[in-house]
């Protein structure tokens, strides 16, 4: 056989493909599977959130905000544990970023909270006053796509096994159950109850009226996304 | 003689001689003899007489195996394939570069397994030895002080942690956050008031009932708006002007005659202390002005200071 290869050099090319590739696979897949598995106290992004990292992508935050936490101890200081790869066993796509124009956003949710971020994304210079960062008025305006939120939930749910509807265990040893609708018009219910918890800490009238409404304003989901990030 | 052997002799004297020479040269910038070099550490010693050792074998072998590439022939069976003309022998490979060959697989095994790249690095590890070595060099450094550098550290802190919401001035950003140049604004007070309070200001659940649960004793009635107001404004006011009346008869109760609170009873509402900032810190609160989230991950020594330096912004 290695007489043979060793006349045929696209065929001995090919075997040394096979046999690297092997290797690889041996080395890589084991390991891979371990490090993506979700950790303890990770649980699954419920419709709201997934309609507010919606907004997150659409308005490019990942390409000014990180979401990835290096264990140097500077940074461990500012944003809190460093990042482990079972934490983003839910994230698709994970929104590492590869620039920090702004700060990292990995555990936002420790360290803000909802009426920050609203007065923070109306009018980002005033509240940190060297900030470059935009304001996002519209985002008071414009309503939250729950519907590909909801069409999100049921892909990832089928075909990723996505535990929605089942126990996930948390870091203080109890479980935590993410509701995902039986149907669409379940999905806005679940969404909108979710909205009015967030909304019941804001102070913009308008995004009071609209949640009344049975609206939901982008804003409200995204402060549930980035509340979510622990 | 063979021209070989005058060239080996040559260069084995040269190689000795700038031995020597080396010799000699570090003996003089370190100012003793080649004697005392040599006498005086054994390593010193053995380096030379490996050194000496090593060109004369390297010689005596190098002019062996030219001699043998000069006479030696090729024999044995030719394998079977041949690329252009150049073919291979059969011949079974020299014990010696088995043995080696066998070792070295042993030796990678081992240094696979166990020697440096699969455990001997890691970045977490790292991180690590550097959280212990920071944390021994804070303590080292800031455990013990008091006073200004405390209130230093904290005004540090605060202007890293604290700055986003209350704003550099501490003043709450037009009313976004806590005015923590004063101890308490009225607003707040009305809505605690209002709506009671389970803040953990005191370090552990200790709910301050609502309205409904808050009995003037001057009016034997349970407070009323116009009451609430008043208090408000007097504890707003700094434990001055009118509403005093209202406040002995419904709060003084729990937060003393001064307002200053009592031990594990109810917290001081006349002005900050370092503890008070502490427990804050650690469970977050929630109030008239929105949420604050918990600031657990300072250490224990620069919640101390942030306190410290709160305190001394409404002195």
């Amino acid at each position: 056989m290695f007489h043979w290869l060793e006349k045929h050099p696209f065929f001995f090319a090919v075997a040394v493909f096979v046999m690297i590739a092997f290797a690889g696979l041996v080395e890589i897949l084991p390991n891979f599977a371990q490090a993506s598995r979700p950790l303890i106290g990770t649980a699954p992004y419920s419709t709201l959130e997934l309609a507010g990292r919606h907004v997150y992508i659409k308005n490019s935050c990942n390409a000014c905000h990180s979401q990835l936490i290096r264990p140097f101890k500077s940074e461990t200081d500012r944003y809190g544990h460093y990042s482990r790869s079972g934490e983003y066993a839910y994230d698709r796509p994970f929104l590492w970023g590869s620039k920090r124009t702004g700060p990292d956003l990995m555990r936002v949710g420790n360290y803000r909270t909802t009426d920050w971020h609203e007065n923070h994304m109306k009018a980002p210079s005033k509240i940190v006053l060297d900030s470059i960062m935009p304001a996002f008025t519209w985002m008071f305006t414009n309503l939250a796509d729950i519907n590909t939120a909801y069409a999100e939930q049921l892909t990832v749910a089928q075909f990723f096994t996505v535990p929605y509807n089942q126990p996930v265990p948390m870091k203080d040893g109890s479980t935590k159950v993410v509701k995902m609708g039986a149907t669409l018009a379940d999905a806005n219910a679940l969404a909108l109850a979710e909205a009015k918890v967030v909304a019941a800490d804001m102070k913009d009238q308008n995004v009071k009226d609209a949640i009344a409404r049975g609206e939901i304003p982008e804003i409200v989901a995204l402060i549930a996304y980035l509340n979510s990030l622990k | 003689m063979n021209k070989l052997y005058l060239w080996g002799i040559i260069m084995g004297a040269v190689m000795l001689v700038a031995t020597y020479f080396t010799l000699v040269i570090s003996a003089g910038n370190s100012g003793k003899s080649i004697s005392e070099i040599l006498s005086g550490d054994i390593v010193n010693a053995l380096a030379i007489t490996g050194a000496v050792a090593l060109i004369l074998i390297t010689i005596f072998v190098v002019i062996k195996y030219v001699r043998q590439m000069q006479t030696d022939t090729a024999n044995g069976q030719l394998a079977h394939e041949n690329w252009d003309g150049i073919g291979e022998y059969l011949n079974e490979l020299p014990m010696g570069w088995s043995i080696i060959f066998l070792l070295t697989m042993v030796w990678g095994m081992w240094y696979f397994i166990i020697g440096y790249p699969v455990n001997a690095f890691s970045n977490i590890g790292e991180y690590n030895e550097d959280v212990v070595v920071h944390n021994a060099k804070f303590n080292e450094e800031y455990k013990s002080i008091t006073g200004s550098r405390l209130v230093d550290m904290g005004e540090s802190v605060f202007l890293a942690e604290c700055k986003v919401c209350h704003g550099l001035k501490a003043d709450g950003i037009d009313g976004k956050a806590a005015n923590l140049n004063a101890r308490i604004e009225a607003r707040s007070v009305k809505y605690v008031v209002e709506n009671g309070s389970n803040n953990h200001l005191l370090g552990f659940e200790s709910p301050m009932p609502d309205r409904n649960g808050l009995f003037n004793n001057n009016t034997e009635a349970l407070i009323t708006d116009a009451e609430i107001d008043a208090v408000s404004a007097y504890v707003a006011n700094g434990m001055t002007g009118a509403g005093s009346d209202v406040f002995a008869g419904a709060c003084a109760v729990c937060h003393a005659e001064d307002g200053k609170g009592m031990e594990s009873v109810a917290p001081n509402i006349a002005a900050f202390t370092p503890t008070l900032v502490t427990n804050v810190l650690n469970h977050g609160k929630k109030g008239a002005i929105g949420t604050m989230p918990k600031f657990k991950r300072l250490n224990d020594k620069q919640k101390e200071a942030v306190g410290a330096y709160i305190t001394s912004l409404s002195k």
